[in-house]
C-alpha cells in the first residue's frame, strides 16, 4: 500500500509531474529571455512559459473533421506519460532514481523517443499536409540523431561497465566527472550536437520550421492537446539535460558551501540549466539546415565522434 | 506520385497573402502555380477617378516599402506630361529620400530573408540596425513610412542644414554594421548552406523572362533604371551598379547588401553637391492632352508609370508596372528542381511586394459587394 | 540604344512614328506588322518587355507594347477593332509577356490568340462581370 502511495507521490509531485513542470516551464523561461538578449532585445519575463501554457488550457480544443481522433487525441497523452516517466528514473537528488529498473539506460533511450514517436503520429493522423509533411521530416531527423545519441551513451556505459544510472553517478562521484576523461569529450560533444536535433533546436528545428510547413506536426493541434504537447516538449529539455548530467557531469552530487550541506538536487538542477543554456547560444548562432543537410552532418561529424569514444574506451 | 503542397495565401512564410499550389514528389518540387490577385484593391481605376493632386497620394500608398518610389515615379510622369522642369534643390532631395528608401527595404529584406532561413538572431539583428534609417527618414520629411516627399512640381519639404550632421552619423553607423553584415553573410556556415546554388535563375531565363532589379542583376543582367534611364539627379553623381553571375540566393543577398554601401556614397555626394534654391514650382491643375512615361528604379528593381492626359483635372489612363509583377514569372524556373525547404527563401530573395503587384482595379460603389472597395474604404486603407 | 536608333530598326513596320526626346519613342503600326516590328526588335537584341498597357479609345481597343530599348523606351501602339479584339499572342517573341496579357485579356476582353496559360490572373475565376476597366463598365 505505502509502496503503491509513494510511487504515486513521486510521479505526481517529486521528481515528477509537478516539480518537472514547474522547473522546466521555468528553465525554458529563462532560456527565452537569454535568447532575448542574445538578440539584443529584452524578451518576455521568465514566468512566459507558464502563462503561455495555462492560456492554451483556456483554448478550444478543436480536432479536424478528417484526423484520426484516437491516435490524434492519444499522442499527446503519451508523449505527456512517457516523458514524466523518464523523469522517475533519473537520479535527481541522489544515486538512486526515484524508480529503481536494472537496465535504466536502455529504458531511458527507448522512453525518450516515446514523445519524438507521437509527435510524429500526431501529425500523420491529423490530416494535413503540413502536419505529414513535419512528421515525415521528423521521422528522417530522428534517424539521424539517434544513432550519434545512443553511441555516445554507449560510450559511457562501456567505460563504467554498467547499464544502470545510478552505477554511473556513484562511479563519477569516486572517479571525478566523466567529462574530465578527455576519451570521453568527443562522446560529449557527439551528444551535445545530437540533444539539439533531439530537442528540435535550430539548426535542427526542420520538422517544426514554421516559415516552411507552418507548426510542423503540430500544426492541426489546438487548446489542451497542444497544452499538453508544449508540457511534454518543455519537459523533455529537462529530462534530456539531465541524462547528460547523469553521464557526464557527475549527476546530482551534494556539495559543502561554508560548513552548509547543500542537497543534490540543487547542483543537479545547476548543472541541467548550463546544458540547457549551452543549447541556447547554439540555436542563437545559427540559421536552420535543410533536412538533407541536417542527416548528413549527424552521420559524419557526430557519428564519428561518438565512434571515437568507443573505440577509445573499449 | 506527386502531392500538393499549398502555400498560402495565409502561411507563415508570406508577408502578404498570395497562393503558390506546388506540385512535389517527397521534397522535391515538380511544377508550380501562381495564383495572384489577393490584395487587389483597385488604384489602376483609382488613379482615373482622380485629379493629378489626389492621385499622388493614391499612388504613393501602392506600398509601404517602395512608397517613395511610387511617389516620384507618379510625379516626374505629371512633370512630364505638363512640360514642367522642377528646381535642381528638388532633384537632388528626392535623389536622397530614395537612396535612403533602398537602404530601408534593402535591410528590411535582409532580415526577413534571414528569418526564412531560421536564423533569428541576424532577423532581430538587420531591424535593430534598420531603425536608423527609419530615424533619418523621419527627421527628413516628417513620417517613418509613407513620406510624401514628393510634391508635383518638386518636393513637399526642404532639408534643413540642421539635418546634415545627424545623416553623416547615422550614415557611418550603418555603413559600419553592414560592411560588419556583408563579411557575416559571406562566412557563415549555414547561411551559406542554406543560400549557395539554391533558387538559380540563369542570366538566359532573366533575360528572357524580362526579370527586373537586384533580381536580374544578381544572375548578371547589367541593367540599372539609375544609370540607364537617369531621372532626378541621378545623371549628375557617380556611382557603381553591383552585379554578380551567380544567379543563386546568395548572390542576391550580396548584391542587396553592397546596394546600400553604394547608396550611402550616392547620399554622401548628393549631400556635397547640392545646390540651394526653391524646391517647388507651380503646376497648373489642368494638363493639356499629351502621354508620357517616367521609369524609376525602386529598391526592387524598375518602376513603370504610364500616364495619359486629356486637358482636365484627372488622368484619361494610367498604367502603374511595379517591379515585383514583373519578377513573378521568372519564380516558376528557380522553384522547379527544388525542394520544399528552399520555398521561403526563394520567394523571398526576388523581395516580394505583392501590394505593388495586385495594384489593378475593380471598384464599384453602387453594388456593396463585400469584397469591392468603396472610395471610403479606400480612403480608410490609405491612411 | 538612343530613341532615334529604336524607330530606325522599325520604321519598315510602322504607320507612323514619333520622338519625344533623347530617350523616349512612340510608334503606331498595325494588326498586319506589328508581330514584325518585334521583331526587328529583338533582332537588336531587345529582349525587355516593360509591360503592356491596354487602354479603351471608343471604337478601338489599344494594346501599347512598352520595350526598354537599352537606356530608351519605346511604346508601339496597336489598334484592335472593339468589334473584334483578338490579336496574336507575343509570348513566343518575349516569354516575359505572358502576365502582361493575361491582365489585358482579363481587364479589357482583348483575346490574345496562342497564349500558353489564359487563366486570370487578379480577378476572381468566378468573375462575371465583365471587363473593369472599359470605359463604360458599371455594374
Amino acid at each position: 500500500m505505502t509502496e503503491a502511495l509513494s510511487f504515486l507521490l513521486a510521479y505526481l509531485i517529486f521528481p515528477g509531474l509537478l516539480f518537472t513542470g514547474a522547473v522546466s516551464l521555468l528553465f525554458v523561461g529563462i532560456d527565452r529571455k537569454i535568447a532575448a538578449h542574445m538578440q539584443n532585445r529584452i524578451g518576455p519575463p521568465i514566468w512566459q512559459e507558464f502563462f503561455d501554457v495555462g492560456k492554451l488550457f483556456g483554448k478550444e480544443d478543436i480536432t479536424p473533421s478528417s484526423a484520426q481522433t484516437t491516435v490524434f487525441t492519444l499522442a499527446p497523452l503519451l508523449a505527456f506519460g512517457a516523458i514524466v516517466a523518464v523523469m522517475l528514473l533519473l537520479p535527481v537528488n541522489s544515486a538512486q532514481p526515484a524508480l529503481v529498473l536494472v537496465a535504466d539506460l536502455i529504458a531511458i533511450i527507448y522512453l525518450l523517443n516515446i514523445p519524438a514517436i507521437c509527435v510524429m503520429l500526431g501529425g500523420y493522423s491529423s490530416a494535413c499536409p503540413f502536419g505529414a509533411s513535419g512528421a515525415s521530416r521528423y521521422v528522417v531527423q530522428l534517424f539521424g540523431y539517434e544513432l550519434a545519441f545512443i553511441i555516445a551513451a554507449l560510450a559511457v556505459a562501456v567505460k563504467v561497465d554498467s547499464l544502470s544510472l545510478s552505477d554511473f553517478v556513484s562511479y563519477q562521484a569516486q572517479n571525478g566527472w566523466l567529462v574530465l576523461d578527455w576519451r570521453l569529450l568527443p562522446a560529449l560533444i557527439a551528444s551535445l550536437i545530437a540533444i539539439q536535433g533531439k530537442l528540435l533546436r535550430v539548426p535542427f528545428d526542420i520538422p517544426e520550421a514554421e516559415v516552411e510547413i507552418v507548426h510542423g506536426p503540430l500544426t492541426e493541434y489546438s487548446g489542451p492537446k497542444l497544452a499538453l504537447m508544449r508540457i511534454a516538449y518543455d519537459i523533455e529539455i529537462l529530462a534530456v539535460a539531465g541524462f547528460i548530467t547523469a553521464l557526464f557531469l557527475g549527476g546530482p552530487t551534494p556539495f559543502n558551501i561554508g560548513g552548509v550541506q547543500i542537497p543534490g538536487i540543487v547542483s543537479f538542477l545547476i548543472k541541467c540549466l548550463a546544458i540547457v543554456l549551452f543549447t541556447t547560444t547554439l540555436r542563437c548562432i545559427a540559421a536552420r539546415l535543410r533536412i538533407d543537410q541536417a542527416v548528413r552532418f549527424f552521420w559524419t561529424f557526430a557519428v564519428i565522434l561518438a565512434v571515437m569514444s568507443l573505440l577509445l574506451v573499449i | 506520385m506527386t502531392f500538393v503542397v499549398p502555400i498560402g495565401p495565409q502561411h507563415p512564410a508570406l508577408l502578404e497573402p498570395e497562393h503558390f499550389r506546388f506540385e512535389v514528389r517527397g521534397e522535391e518540387i515538380i511544377d508550380v502555380k501562381i495564383r495572384l490577385g489577393y490584395m487587389h484593391r483597385g488604384i489602376e481605376r483609382g488613379l482615373m477617378d482622380r485629379t493629378y493632386y489626389q492621385g499622388l497620394y493614391l499612388a504613393e500608398r501602392i506600398c509601404g516599402i517602395c512608397s517613395h518610389a511610387h511617389n516620384l515615379c507618379f510625379s516626374q510622369t505629371v512633370e512630364r506630361l505638363a512640360g514642367v522642369e522642377i528646381p535642381d534643390r528638388a532633384r537632388y532631395i528626392r535623389t536622397i529620400v530614395a537612396e535612403l528608401e533602398r537602404i530601408h527595404s534593402h535591410l528590411l529584406w535582409a532580415g526577413v530573408a534571414a528569418h526564412e532561413i531560421g536564423f533569428i538572431t541576424l532577423f532581430m539583428l538587420f531591424w535593430r540596425d534598420r531603425e536608423h534609417v527609419q530615424d533619418l527618414l523621419e527627421m527628413i520629411s516628417g513620417n517613418r513610412c509613407y513620406y510624401s516627399m514628393c510634391a508635383i512640381g518638386g518636393t513637399r519639404r526642404d532639408m534643413r542644414p540642421e539635418h546634415l550632421p545627424k545623416i553623416d552619423r547615422g550614415l557611418k553607423v550603418l555603413e559600419k554594421a553592414t560592411k560588419h553584415y556583408v563579411s557575416v553573410a559571406t562566412s557563415d556556415r549555414t547561411i551559406l548552406a542554406r543560400c549557395e546554388n539554391i533558387g538559380v535563375l540563369t542570366k538566359q531565363d532573366a533575360r528572357n523572362f524580362c526579370a527586373v532589379g537586384p533580381h536580374a542583376r544578381a544572375s548578371g543582367v547589367d541593367v540599372d533604371m539609375r544609370r540607364d534611364d537617369p531621372y532626378a539627379a541621378y545623371a549628375e553623381i557617380p556611382f557603381g551598379v553591383v552585379t554578380q553571375s551567380e544567379g543563386d540566393v546568395f548572390a542576391r543577398v550580396v548584391v542587396r547588401l553592397r546596394e546600400v554601401l553604394e547608396a550611402i556614397g550616392i547620399i554622401r555626394h548628393a549631400l556635397d553637391k547640392m545646390p540651394t534654391g526653391p524646391i517647388r514650382t507651380r503646376v497648373r491643375a489642368k494638363i493639356p492632352p499629351n502621354e508620357a512615361t517616367s521609369r524609376v528604379e525602386a529598391p526592387r528593381g524598375e518602376l513603370l508609370h504610364f500616364g495619359i492626359s486629356n486637358g482636365t483635372e484627372k488622368p484619361e489612363r494610367w498604367r502603374v508596372r511595379p517591379p515585383t509583377y514583373a519578377n513573378i514569372p521568372s519564380l516558376v524556373p528557380m522553384f522547379v528542381g527544388g525542394t520544399i525547404a528552399e520555398i521561403p527563401i526563394v520567394l523571398a530573395s526576388i523581395d516580394p511586394c505583392m501590394c505593388c503587384t495586385d495594384r489593378v482595379t475593380i471598384v464599384d460603389v453602387t453594388t456593396g459587394k463585400s469584397r469591392i472597395l468603396t472610395m471610403e474604404e479606400l480612403r480608410r486603407m490609405a491612411r | 540604344m538612343k530613341a532615334s536608333e529604336a524607330l530606325e530598326a522599325i520604321e519598315n513596320y510602322v504607320v507612323e512614328s514619333k520622338i519625344l526626346d533623347e530617350r523616349r519613342a512612340i510608334a503606331v503600326t498595325d494588326l498586319a506588322r506589328y508581330r514584325d516590328a518585334l521583331f526587328a526588335l529583338k533582332n537588336k537584341d531587345v529582349r525587355h518587355v516593360s509591360t503592356i498597357t491596354g487602354i479603351d479609345a471608343g471604337e478601338d481597343i489599344a494594346v501599347i507594347y512598352h520595350l526598354h530599348c537599352g537606356g530608351s523606351l519605346l511604346n508601339l501602339k496597336v489598334m484592335v477593332p472593339k468589334k473584334d479584339p483578338r490579336l496574336r499572342t507575343v509570348t513566343d517573341i518575349f516569354p516575359g509577356a505572358a502576365l502582361y496579357e493575361r491582365e489585358v485579356m482579363e481587364m479589357l476582353g482583348v483575346t490574345f490568340e496562342g497564349h500558353p496559360d489564359p487563366s486570370r490572373i487578379f480577378l476572381p475565376d468566378d468573375w462575371k462581370e465583365g471587363h473593369p476597366l472599359r470605359k463604360g463598365w458599371k455594374k
